[in-house]
C-alpha cells in the first residue's frame, strides 16, 4: 500500500506543480494567489498521502499548515487594494 | 478485511487523483481567471476530500483518523471562504460583505 | 435581576461553554491527550472562545438539527456534483464553459446567515459569489450561463431558511 501512495503522491506533486506553473504567471494577481490555493490543497493531499505512507504523522500537521497559509494568504490578499499591485501592506478597505 | 480497506483506499485515493488532473487541465484551459477559480475549488476540493476519505481506512487509530477529517474540515472551510474573497479580488468591485 | 435578561445570560453562558468545548475537542484531535499539555489545550480553547464571541457574537437564533443533519449529508454529494462538472468541462475537447455574471436577490439578512449561504454556494456546481451589496443583491460567477441558475438559486435559498426556524428573514425584498 505505500508504495502506492508514494506513487499517487509523486503524480499528485507533478500536477500540482504544472499547476503552479500556470497560475504563477499570471496574468492577473488573483491568478497568482490561486497559486497559493493550490499548494494548500495539492500540498495538503501530497503531506497527507506521505504521511500514511510513511506512518511520519508529523506530515499531518504540515498538511494543516499548508492549509491554514492559503486561507490567511487569500485574507490578506482581499485586505489590499482590489486591482493595484502594491506590494507596502495596501490599505484597509 | 485489510483486502476490503486497501481497495477502498486505492478507489478513493485514484478518484481523487483524477479530480486533480481535472482541475490541473481546468486551470490550463479555462479562458478566464473567475473560471479557473471554479476549477481550482471545485475540482481539487474534491480530490482532497476523495484522498482524505482513501486514507482514512489506513489511519492506524481513530485519534489519527479523526485529525485527517479535521484537515479534511478545515481545507473546505479555507478553500471556500479564500475562493470568494479571490473572486471579489478579481471583480475589481463590489463592497466586502 | 428581570427573567429577561437571566434568560440572556443562561443563553449566552451555554452558548460560550459549547463553543468552548468544541475548541478544547478540536485541540485535543490535533494535538493528542497528554494531562501534562492539558493546561495548554485549556488556555488555547479558552483563548479561542474569547476571539469567537468577539468575532461571532452569541445569538440565540434556533438551528434546526433535523435540517442541520440534512444539511451535512447534502453538501458532500454536492460537493461530488460540482466537481464532477467542472471535470466533465475541462476534459471534453470542446471546452463547454459559457462563463457569465448573474445577479440573485437574497432575502438573507447581512451577518452569519448570508455569508452561511455565499459559503454553501461556492460549494455548489457552477456558481461561485463574488460579491454582494449591502441592499442583499448577490453576484455570482456561473460556469456555464445555459443552465438554470437562477431558479437553483432561489431553490437553494429556500432549503437553507429551513435551518434557522424564520427570525432571519429580511424585512420583504421584491425578487
Amino acid at each position: 500500500m505505500a508504495e502506492f501512495l508514494y506513487v499517487t503522491a509523486a503524480l499528485l506533486l507533478l500536477l500540482t506543480g504544472l499547476g503552479l506553473a500556470r497560475m504563477l504567471w499570471g496574468p492577473s494577481p488573483a491568478d497568482r494567489m490561486m497559486a497559493a490555493q493550490l499548494v494548500g490543497t495539492g500540498g495538503g493531499a501530497i503531506a497527507l498521502l506521505i504521511a500514511t505512507a510513511s506512518g511520519a504523522t508529523a506530515m499531518i500537521d504540515v498538511a494543516l499548515v499548508l492549509a491554514l497559509l492559503a486561507a490567511f494568504a487569500a485574507v490578506a490578499l482581499s485586505l489590499g487594494e482590489p486591482g493595484t499591485q502594491q506590494r507596502d501592506g495596501g490599505a484597509n478597505s | 478485511m485489510s483486502l476490503m480497506a486497501d481497495t477502498l483506499t486505492i478507489a478513493a485515493v485514484s478518484a481523487g487523483l483524477f479530480f486533480f488532473l481535472a482541475g490541473t487541465v481546468g486551470l490550463l484551459r479555462f479562458p478566464d481567471t473567475l473560471t479557473r477559480l471554479h476549477a481550482l475549488t471545485k475540482a481539487d476540493n474534491l480530490g482532497f476530500g476523495l484522498i482524505v476519505l482513501g486514507l482514512l481506512p489506513q489511519s492506524p487509530d481513530v485519534a489519527s483518523g479523526l485529525k485527517l477529517v479535521v484537515v479534511w474540515l478545515l481545507v473546505q472551510l479555507a478553500g471556500a471562504s479564500a475562493s470568494q474573497l479571490i473572486a471579489q479580488f478579481a471583480s475589481k468591485g463590489g463592497p466586502s460583505a | 435581576m428581570p427573567a429577561e435578561a437571566e434568560w440572556r445570560q443562561s443563553v449566552f453562558s451555554l452558548a460560550a461553554l459549547r463553543r468552548f468545548a468544541t475548541y478544547l475537542a478540536l485541540w485535543l484531535i490535533l494535538i493528542g491527550f497528554n494531562i501534562a499539555d492539558l493546561a495548554i489545550g485549556v488556555a488555547a480553547a479558552a483563548w479561542a472562545t474569547i476571539v469567537s464571541i468577539l468575532l461571532l457574537p452569541v445569538n440565540d437564533r434556533q438551528i434546526s438539527p433535523l435540517a442541520l443533519a440534512k444539511h451535512c449529508l447534502r453538501l458532500p454529494w454536492q460537493s461530488l456534483v460540482a466537481g464532477a462538472d467542472v471535470a466533465r468541462r475541462a476534459l471534453d475537447p470542446r471546452l463547454p464553459v459559457q462563463p457569465g455574471f448573474i445577479t440573485h436577490a437574497t432575502g438573507l439578512a447581512d451577518g452569519p446567515g448570508r455569508n452561511a449561504f455565499r459559503a454553501i454556494m461556492s460549494l455548489q456546481p457552477g456558481t461561485l459569489p463574488v460579491s454582494v451589496a449591502k441592499s442583499g443583491d448577490m453576484l455570482i460567477h456561473c460556469l456555464d450561463m445555459s443552465q438554470p441558475i437562477a431558479a437553483q438559486l432561489v431553490d437553494e435559498e429556500a432549503l437553507f431558511l429551513q435551518l434557522t426556524k424564520g427570525g432571519e428573514k429580511h424585512p420583504k425584498r421584491n425578487g
